[in-house]
């Protein structure tokens, strides 16, 4: 006992105090390490610092490796700071449990700022019907392709996945690989199931696993999925040995020209920067599925970072003052402008800050959708992430059979609930 | 003990050794007496890493006996180290006795080509070798196009069936200079005596190697096989770098599946129970080889 209450003392004094006291704010983030995060974090917190004299914030800075930890400690100690940076999904959802977030569903409703997000992406941060957060940026999912070689060679862009899989088959005859994919590192390859999951059943089956809804199921659709997936593996159209190519590696077939296709996030735009001459990069929505009961436009669509205010924050009025500041569209098409990454505030992601490829997605395809679907790796249980991982790579190289991956995975997800 | 007849140094000195070995007590106390027991304690306890750890008995063990991937990774460890004797110990030997005694003349120059890998961080060896082994531009499936032996280019890291084997070449590539220079110090140990006699015997190399070298040399073999067998059993890096376990776990070691629960599923003590038992079953093994391999000696005591 006397060694635990160390060790507790040890950790408070690390921490410090993270609350503070009225009329001051305590402000964590994680926006260190890297310059373009720097850069914008240094210029929202000295807007904020103009615009608002009277509210003291006390910055608290970390590294998204380390920062997860750090806040996870504090939450536990019951000592949280008042504003804080969190990621979506289950490590909000913890927090959400735990009684730790403030809900924020009335401050919303005032004055339309709840208008201003992506419906699709508060409900990333929505848990039991309440809004603990507010999203910030988010990365989508889509076909990417070179603009270039498909001119050259007369391709189009397929529309539907039957026309998917016979321009494949064309670009296979021609001598060049159809969908670059580097699945070392499992979460490539998820993509590809994701989203034939997302088409043949429909959006949000594993975030209501997650939510603990009783009659959450993948099946029977995710062994159509598995299938599909691994009959493209077997007809040649991924790298050979793509299960133990790095995405790096797949990258380079697709800026060279080897590859003609790549289905990836839109960290793939910061990823093609360096492309040698003659290489175009454009996308495409995943095309529609025949016979699928999903909604075709949904995209798969994760919100990466929001914006939380603790339960225990002294002056709640600030700190949504500060949230509102942070999610303005000045201050958000700033950040899409030095990082290069869509938010999820409407209007905010202009054609200027953003780019035309990145533009493209944000107007078109992040608007229409139906839903966005929020990855499924990062939003399940870490142990049934493992699953899912090795029975793609099984099912992709032929050793596994869909249907037991997909049981596999659906045991995985029950276990979790 | 103290009254035996040997010299005892008197009691300011002992004082003083002791005082000397302490620092390096402490160290081995912090960074490897206590993680191993902490490891042991933590194996009785299901903990996510975050909050606080749930005793569950022995469980973790249970489930340990009856994991079917753990036991397959062990499988791969142990034949690593049964590759590791022949590929690294047995090849290093034979390599040591020709630069020694074939080709003395160039043992410098072909020691020095034999010691980068071991220079090099198992990190590095590990990238270069992906670049080698890709399907597209790697020089494996280049020089096999270039022999005409194009039907046998694969994705030899992303293949379940080659994926392994790709590895264990990369690990018998890496440590074998270690190896080499180990035997080549003990070959050039041998009495120059014996050879000449061996010669005018008319013993030919495969004699003088099997019938001089090798007893001569057999504390340095045995040291060598017992290194070998615990870098097998213990061996992280490379797979890591290499394949990550996969595909599919076809070329999965404890050490990363190890790693993937805890790191990855957050299964603390799980990974600590795999931890435990690697430990246990490495020392058990090595003690064993040990001990067998003293008896072979036979009656060659010099």
């Amino acid at each position: 006992m006397r060694l635990k209450g160390l060790w507790a003392m040890g950790v408070a004094v690390m921490l410090g105090t993270a609350s503070a006291s009225a009329g001051e704010l305590s402000f964590w983030h994680a926006y260190a390490g890297q310059q373009d995060k720097t850069d914008f974090i240094n210029f929202a917190l000295d807007a904020f610092a103009k615009a608002h004299p009277d509210i003291k914030l006390d910055v608290v800075p970390a590294e998204q490796s380390a920062y997860k930890t750090k806040l996870n400690t504090a939450m536990a100690s019951g000592n949280p700071p008042d504003v804080f940076y969190t990621l979506p999904g289950g490590f909000l959802g913890a927090f959400v449990d735990g009684g730790q977030m403030y809900a924020l569903d009335q401050d919303l409703a005032k004055d339309g700022w709840g208008a201003t997000f992506l419906e699709s992406a508060l409900a990333q941060t929505t848990r039991n019907g309440k809004a603990y957060a507010v999203p910030v940026d988010v990365d989508a999912a889509v076909f990417w392709y070179n603009k270039a070689l498909f001119a050259e060679h007369g391709w189009e862009v397929p529309r539907t996945y039957d026309e998917l899989v016979a321009l494949a088959e064309k670009i296979k005859g021609e001598g060049l690989i159809p969908f670059a994919l580097g699945n070392k590192d499992s979460w490539p390859a998820t993509f590809w199931f994701q989203y034939l999951e997302m088409r043949l059943k429909g959006s949000g089956a594993v975030a209501a696993f997650v939510n603990n809804d009783a009659d959450a199921t993948l099946l029977p659709e995710a062994g159509d999925a598995f299938a599909r997936v691994a009959d493209l593996a077997q007809k040649g159209y991924f790298p050979i040995g793509f299960n133990g190519m790095s995405d790096q590696e797949a990258n380079m077939l697709f800026l060279n020209g080897q590859a003609a296709m790549l289905l990836n996030g839109t960290w793939q735009i910061g990823a093609s920067k360096d492309a040698p001459e003659g290489f175009e990069l454009a996308s495409f929505a995943f095309p529609e599925v025949a016979g699928g009961k999903g909604d075709q436009t949904d995209v798969l669509a994760g919100v990466a970072a929001a914006f939380g205010i603790s339960e225990k924050a002294a002056n709640k009025a600030d700190a949504v003052t500060l949230l509102r500041f942070l999610t303005s569209p000045e201050v958000m098409t700033k950040y899409v402008d030095l990082r290069k990454t869509m938010v999820t505030v409407k209007d905010a992601t202009t054609e200027a800050a953003a780019g035309p490829v990145l533009y493209g997605i944000s107007n078109g395809l992040m608007k229409s959708a139906g839903h966005l679907d929020p990855f499924y790796d990062t939003a399940m249980p870490p142990k049934a992430t493992n699953a899912y991982y090795t029975s793609l790579q099984g099912v992709l190289d032929g050793s596994v059979k869909p249907e037991d991956a997909a049981r596999k995975l659906e045991d995985a997800l029950k276990a979790g609930q | 003990m103290t009254s035996s007849s040997r010299d005892v140094a008197p009691k300011g000195q002992t004082r003083a050794a002791l005082l000397f070995l302490l620092p390096a007590f402490v160290l081995i106390a912090v960074f490897v007496a206590y993680p191993i027991v902490y490891a042991g304690w933590l194996s009785f306890f299901r903990w996510d890493g975050a909050s606080a750890p749930t005793f569950v008995g022995l469980d973790n063990f249970l489930r340990l006996a009856t994991d079917a991937i753990f036991w397959k990774s062990l499988g791969r460890n142990i034949l690593i180290a049964a590759t590791a004797i022949v590929l690294q110990v047995f090849l290093a030997l034979l390599i040591a006795y020709c630069l020694v005694r074939i080709v003395p003349f160039v043992s410098r120059l072909f020691l020095f080509f034999y010691l980068v890998p071991v220079m090099v961080s198992e990190i590095c060896i590990g990238l270069l070798w992906r670049f080698l082994y890709n399907p597209y531009f790697g020089l494996v499936n280049a020089s096999l196009k270039a022999l005409g032996l194009g039907w046998l280019q694969r994705g030899w890291l992303g293949d379940s069936a080659t994926a392994f084997p790709a590895v264990v070449v990369v690990m018998s590539f890496t440590y074998l200079g270690l190896y080499v220079l180990l035997f080549v110090a003990a070959v050039r140990n041998v009495p120059e005596s014996l050879y000449e006699t061996a010669e005018i015997d008319g013993a030919g190399h495969f004699t003088r190697f099997f019938s001089i070298t090798v007893p001569m040399v057999w504390d340095a073999v045995r040291a060598n096989t017992l290194l070998a067998i615990i870098g097998s059993l213990k061996t992280f890096s490379l797979v890591f770098v290499l394949t990550n376990g996969g595909p599919n776990q076809a070329s999965e070691v404890v050490s990363t599946y190890l790693y993937k629960a805890g790191f990855s599923s957050f299964e603390m003590g799980y990974a600590a129970t795999i931890g435990f038992a690697q430990i246990v079953l490495t020392a058990a093994g090595a003690f064993v080889i040990f001990r067998y391999l003293k008896r072979a000696r036979g009656g060659n005591e010099r």
